[in-house]
C-alpha cells in the first residue's frame, strides 16, 4: 500500500519534472532571444549616440580642423546629457535612480519583485543616454538590469513552475552578460555567482540554454565583434605567478578605494542641495573638462583598453594620473545620478593599473617578464572581480574571451589573490555593499538576509480574547473559562493596547478591576519587526501570544505565537531548500 | 524599367555618332591604363561610336584642380576617399549613380554592388589591395609571410620601398603592434595611436627607400634596390606574370580599398560621362578587366563572371584582393575617414619625417 502510493507519487514526479524541463527551456530560449536582442540594440543605440554626438574618437578626429566644434562639444555633451538623465529620473521614474544588478540581486536573493516596469525602461534609456554623451560609466550593468527586466516579464507566463520569477530573471541575465561578452560560459556562471547565489538543477538547465541562446544570437546571427582581442604567447617565467599574485593584492586596494568612492559620493550626492539636473550636470560637466587634457576619460574607453596592452603606448605617470582620473569621475558620475555600471570603469582601471605595474617591473632590470599584455590583463580582472564579487566569471571571461590557457591561469592567480583581500576589508562586491545601505546584509547568506526581509506582522492572528480595562476579573476569568483561553489582551476603547494578563494569574486576583491588574507589556512586536528579530526575541519568551502593536498610534494589530513564528520560518527555509534542491 | 535601360546605349549611340570631339577619361598609367583600355575603353567605343581620349595623373585631388578645367576632364578614376574629399571640395559632380549602372538579371544593384559602392559624386568598379610584395631572390630560406615581418629589419634584412604618404604605412604599423584589424582606425583616431604608429614606422626609419610614382615599387624591387615594398596588388602580379620578375605579394594585412568612377565638375558632357560609367562598371567589363589585371569587380555578378587570363594561363580570381586563400587578416579602408583625416595624417607623417633631418 505504501509502496503503490510512493511509486505514484514518483511517477507524477517525473511526468512534472518532464513537464517543467520542457516548459523551462523554451522560456530559456524565448528569454535568452529577447534579451540579446534588446542587450544589442542597447549597445548599438549608445554607439550610435557617441559618433553623433562627437564622442567617439574615430568621429571626432574627422573634425580636427575645427578646434572650437570639439570643444564646445567635449564641455558641453556630457553635461548637457547628465541634465537630461537628471530631468528623466526626477520626472519619469518612480525609483528616481538608475537601476542596476543590486536590484536583481535583492530580487532574486529576498525573493521580491523588481522595480517597477516603468523605473526600469526609464533606467535603461538614461544609461544609454549616459553613455552615448560619454558619461564615465560601464554598460554592463544595465545590460544586466535589461536582462533581469525582460527574464520577468517571461514569468508572467502562466506556467506554473516554483520559483519561475527568479529562474527567468537568472536567464535573462545569463543572456545579457553572454551576449555582451560574446562568453556564455560566463553568462551561465554570473547568473549563478551573482544572482542565484546557489546553485541547482532547476536553475541551471535553462539558464544554459539561455546564455546559449544569448551566444548564438550574437555571433552566429548577428557576428558582434569580441570586446577583446588580445594575442599572448605564454608566461615565460614561473616567478612571474608570484607577480601576479601580488598584483592581485594591489588590485584589491585599488578596487576597494574604487568602490568606497563610488558608496561615498552617492552618499555626497545625497547632501547637496542641488536639484538631480544640476548635480548630474555638473557630474557631466566635469568628465568634459578632465576629457580636454585626458581625452582618454570619454566614454567607456575602448580605445585604452588597447592601448594598456602596448608596451610604450603611456608613461608611467600618464597611466597613474589616468588611474586617478578614472576612479574619480567614475564615482562622481555613478554617485551623482548618471545610469550606467561599474563593471567596463573597473575594467579600464584594473588594464591601466595592470600596465602601470608591468612599467614597475620592467623598470627593474634583472626582473625577466613575459610583456606587458599578461600584466594588463591580470590588473584588469583583478580589480573588475571583487567589485561585481564574481571571480568565476572573470576567470571564465578572460578564458573565453583569449581562448588561452596560459593568460587564464594568470588571471585566475591575480583574481584570486584580489578577491581574497578585497572580501576582507571591504565585503564581497558593490551590490553586496550598496544592499546594505538598504538594510539588506547578504553576507552570511539569503536565509538571514529573507528573514531580515519578512515581517513578523504578516502573521498575526486576530484570534485572541480580549477585555476592556473596566471590565471585572471575574467575568473575565469567567470567559476564559468558557472559551479555553490561556492569555487575554486588554484594550481600550479605542483599541489600544494596554498589556496583557495570563489566565493563571488573573484566578489569583480577587475582586478587582482589569485596570487596576494589567501589567505593562513584556515583549511586543511592532509592524516593523522581522522575521529575524522575532525568532531572536522569541527565544528567550516565556510566554505564548506576543503582541504586535503598531508603533505610531498603539493600536493592536494581532497577536504572533510561537508556533506561527517557527511554522513561518519552517516553511521560509523550505522554500529556500526547494529552490536549490529542485530536480532539473 | 529593365528593358529600357537595356536601350538606353543604343539611343545615346545614335545621338554620339555627331559628335566628333573625344570624352575624356582620366586613368593613373602603367598595367592598369593598358587594361582598362582592352577590357572597357576600346569596347566602349565600339558600342556607342564615342570616341575615348585617355589622360593619366596621379591620383590627387590637387592634379584634378589644376589639370581639369584646361584640358577638358569628363570621367576620373579615383581611389574612394580622394573621391569623397573630391566631392566635398566642389571638384566633382554629383550624379545618381544608382540609375546609372546597369542592373545584373533580377538582382537589385545594391545588393549586387558592394557596401557603399553609391556616393555622392561616386560609383566604385573594382576592388584593389595595397599590400607588401618582396623580391623572392632576397630571401633564399625562410620568407616573410606576415605584416609583422615588414617591420622586422633583423630577420628580414634589406631596404624597405615605402609610399612617400602617411596612407597604409601607418595601419600596417599599428597591425605589427599587435592592434587587432578591426580597432586600427579606432586607435589611429586618437593621437596617442598615431604615435605608436609613427614609433614603430622609426624602428625601420633607415631601411626606407621611399617612392612617388606607382610604378616605383616593381621597379625598385626587379632591380634588386629594396627587398620589400608596398605598392598595389595589381602591378605586382603583372609584374610577376607579364614581366616574369621575380616578385610575390604578403596578402597578410592587406588594405582593401575601392577605385571608383567620378565626374570632373569641367565636363561639359555630363550625359555621355553618365553612359559611360554605366558601361564601364558592367559586370562583363569588369570581369574582362579583372582577367587582365587582378582588381576584382566591385559586384557580385561581376565577380562571378572572372575567369581565366586571355593567353589561357592563370585563372585570375584566386589573384583578387578578396580571394579566400588570402588568410583573414584584411583591412577595409575607412574612406570617410580618409577623406576627412587626410590633412592631420598629412601634417603628422611631415613632421615626423622632417625629425629625421634633425
Amino acid at each position: 500500500m505504501t509502496e503503490r502510493k510512493n511509486r505514484e507519487s514518483r511517477t507524477q514526479g517525473e511526468g512534472g519534472a518532464f513537464y517543467r524541463i520542457v516548459t523551462l527551456c523554451l522560456m530559456a530560449v524565448l528569454v535568452g532571444f529577447a534579451v540579446s536582442l534588446a542587450s544589442i540594440a542597447f549597445v548599438d543605440s549608445f554607439a550610435w549616440l557617441n559618433r553623433a554626438l562627437l564622442i567617439s574618437p574615430r568621429i571626432r578626429v574627422q573634425y580636427e580642423s575645427n578646434p572650437m566644434l570639439l570643444v564646445t562639444a567635449t564641455l558641453l555633451v556630457p553635461a548637457l546629457g547628465g541634465v537630461v538623465v537628471g530631468a528623466m529620473f526626477s520626472w519619469l521614474s518612480r525609483e528616481r535612480r538608475s537601476l542596476g544588478p543590486a536590484d536583481v540581486v535583492r530580487a532574486a536573493q529576498l525573493n521580491l519583485p523588481l522595480p517597477d516596469f516603468r523605473s526600469g525602461i526609464v533606467s535603461t534609456l538614461a544609461a544609454v543616454l549616459s553613455l552615448g554623451s560619454g558619461a564615465s560609466v560601464g554598460q554592463y550593468g544595465p545590460i544586466v538590469y535589461l536582462g533581469a527586466m525582460v527574464g520577468r516579464a517571461a514569468a508572467y507566463l502562466r506556467i506554473r513552475i516554483q520559483a519561475l520569477p527568479t529562474i527567468a530573471i537568472a536567464c535573462g541575465v545569463a543572456a545579457a552578460i553572454s551576449t555582451a561578452f560574446n562568453a556564455p560560459i560566463a553568462g551561465l556562471v554570473f547568473a549563478h555567482e551573482v544572482i542565484l547565489r546557489h546553485y541547482s538543477m532547476q536553475a541551471f538547465a535553462p539558464t544554459t540554454v539561455a546564455s546559449a541562446t544569448g551566444y548564438v544570437v550574437a555571433n552566429v546571427m548577428f557576428d558582434r565583434p569580441a570586446l577583446f582581442l588580445v594575442s599572448f604567447s605564454g608566461v615565460g617565467h614561473s616567478h612571474e605567478f608570484i607577480l601576479f599574485a601580488l598584483l592581485g593584492v594591489i588590485s584589491a586596494g585599488i578596487a576597494a578605494i574604487f568602490m568606497k568612492m563610488i558608496l561615498q559620493s552617492a552618499a555626497l550626492a545625497a547632501r547637496t542641495r542641488l536639484h538631480a539636473t544640476l548635480r548630474t550636470g555638473f557630474a557631466g560637466l566635469a568628465v568634459g573638462v578632465a576629457a580636454l587634457w585626458l581625452p582618454d576619460v570619454l566614454g567607456i574607453g575602448t580605445e585604452a583598453l588597447r592601448f594598456a596592452t602596448i608596451e610604450g603606448a603611456f608613461s608611467s605617470l600618464e597611466l597613474l594620473v589616468l588611474v586617478a582620473a578614472k576612479i574619480f569621475l567614475t564615482a562622481l558620475c555613478i554617485g551623482f545620478g548618471f545610469a550606467g555600471g561599474v563593471f567596463s570603469p573597473a575594467l579600464l582601471i584594473g588594464i591601466l593599473s595592470g600596465a602601470l605595474f608591468w612599467t614597475m617591473i620592467d623598470s627593474v632590470q634583472f626582473v625577466p617578464h613575459s610583456g606587458i599584455a599578461a600584466y594588463a590583463i591580470c590588473g584588469m580582472m583583478a580589480v573588475a572581480s571583487p567589485v561585481i564579487g564574481a571571480p568565476l566569471t572573470v576567470i571564465l571571461i578572460v578564458f573565453e574571451l583569449t581562448r588561452n590557457y596560459d593568460l587564464t591561469i594568470a588571471a585566475m592567480v591575480a583574481v584570486v589573490f584580489s578577491n581574497l583581500v578585497s572580501y576582507r576589508i571591504v565585503g564581497r562586491s558593490l551590490f553586496d555593499l550598496q544592499l546594505e545601505r538598504q538594510g539588506i546584509d547578504l553576507s552570511t547568506g539569503r536565509d538571514k538576509a529573507r528573514l531580515d526581509a519578512m515581517r513578523v506582522s504578516e502573521h498575526a492572528t486576530g484570534d485572541y480574547a480580549r477585555a476592556g480595562p473596566d471590565e471585572w476579573v471575574a467575568d473575565v476569568n469567567a470567559r476564559l473559562d468558557r472559551g479555553n483561553w490561556k492569555e487575554v489582551y486588554v484594550l481600550d476603547v479605542e483599541e489600544r493596547y494596554l498589556g496583557k494578563l495570563r489566565h493563571e494569574e488573573l484566578t489569583a486576583f480577587g475582586n478587582a478591576r482589569i485596570s487596576e491588574v494589567v501589567v505593562p507589556p513584556e515583549l511586543e512586536f511592532n509592524e516593523r519587526t522581522s522575521m529575524r528579530e522575532a525568532l531572536e526575541a522569541l527565544g528567550s519568551y516565556a510566554g505564548d501570544g506576543v503582541p504586535v502593536v503598531l508603533s505610531n498610534d498603539r493600536r493592536l494589530l494581532g497577536i504572533v505565537t510561537k508556533a506561527s513564528v517557527i511554522r513561518a520560518y519552517l516553511g521560509e527555509v523550505d522554500s529556500i531548500r526547494a529552490e536549490e534542491n529542485a530536480p532539473g | 524599367m529593365h528593358p529600357v535601360r537595356l536601350a538606353l546605349p543604343l539611343v545615346f549611340a545614335s545621338v554620339s555618332f555627331a559628335q566628333c570631339e573625344p570624352l575624356t577619361v582620366v586613368s593613373w598609367g602603367g598595367p592598369y591604363q593598358q587594361a582598362q583600355s582592352e577590357a572597357i575603353f576600346k569596347p566602349f567605343t565600339e558600342a556607342t561610336g564615342i570616341e575615348i581620349k585617355v589622360l593619366s595623373y596621379d591620383g590627387s585631388i590637387e592634379s584634378i584642380n589644376e589639370r581639369a578645367v584646361a584640358e577638358n576632364w569628363d570621367v576620373v578614376d579615383m581611389v574612394e576617399d580622394r573621391a569623397i574629399a573630391g566631392c566635398e571640395a566642389g571638384f566633382l559632380l554629383p550624379f545618381d549613380a544608382e540609375e546609372i549602372v546597369l542592373q545584373d538579371q533580377a538582382v537589385p544593384v545594391r545588393q549586387d554592388f558592394v557596401e557603399g559602392a553609391f556616393r555622392e559624386c561616386s560609383v566604385a568598379q573594382n576592388v584593389f589591395a595595397t599590400v607588401v610584395a618582396f623580391n623572392v631572390r632576397s630571401y633564399p630560406g625562410i620568407k616573410p609571410t606576415r605584416m609583422e615581418d615588414f617591420f622586422d629589419v633583423e630577420a628580414f634584412p634589406g631596404k624597405r620601398a615605402v609610399q612617400k604618404s602617411p596612407d597604409a604605412i601607418l595601419e600596417w604599423a599599428l597591425l605589427a603592434e599587435g592592434v587587432p584589424a578591426r580597432q586600427v582606425y579606432d586607435l589611429l583616431s586618437t593621437d596617442r595611436g598615431l604615435k605608436l604608429a609613427l614609433r614603430k614606422l622609426s624602428e625601420i626609419r633607415d631601411h626606407i627607400v621611399w617612392w612617388d610614382d606607382v610604378a616605383d615599387p616593381v621597379q625598385l624591387l626587379a632591380n634588386g634596390d629594396v627587398s620589400m615594398s608596398t605598392g598595389y596588388n595589381g602591378r605586382f602580379f603583372s609584374a610577376a606574370s607579364n614581366d616574369m620578375l621575380p616578385i610575390t605579394i604578403i596578402w597578410d594585412g592587406r588594405l582593401i580599398g575601392h577605385e571608383v568612377w567620378a565626374i570632373s565638375n569641367a565636363s561639359g558632357r555630363i550625359a555621355d560621362a553618365e553612359l559611360f560609367i554605366g558601361f564601364a562598371t558592367a559586370p562583363e567589363q569588369l570581369a574582362a578587366l579583372a582577367e587582365l589585371i587582378p582588381y576584382g569587380p566591385a559586384r557580385r555578378s561581376g565577380q562571378l563572371r572572372v575567369g581565366l587570363k586571355p593567353d589561357g594561363t592563370i585563372p585570375m580570381r584566386d589573384h583578387l584582393p578578396n580571394a579566400p586563400q588570402h588568410g583573414e587578416r584584411f583591412l577595409t579602408r575607412d574612406t570617410v575617414w580618409y577623406a576627412h583625416t587626410r590633412d592631420l595624417r598629412d601634417r603628422r607623417f611631415q613632421a615626423w619625417l622632417n625629425e629625421k633631418q634633425d
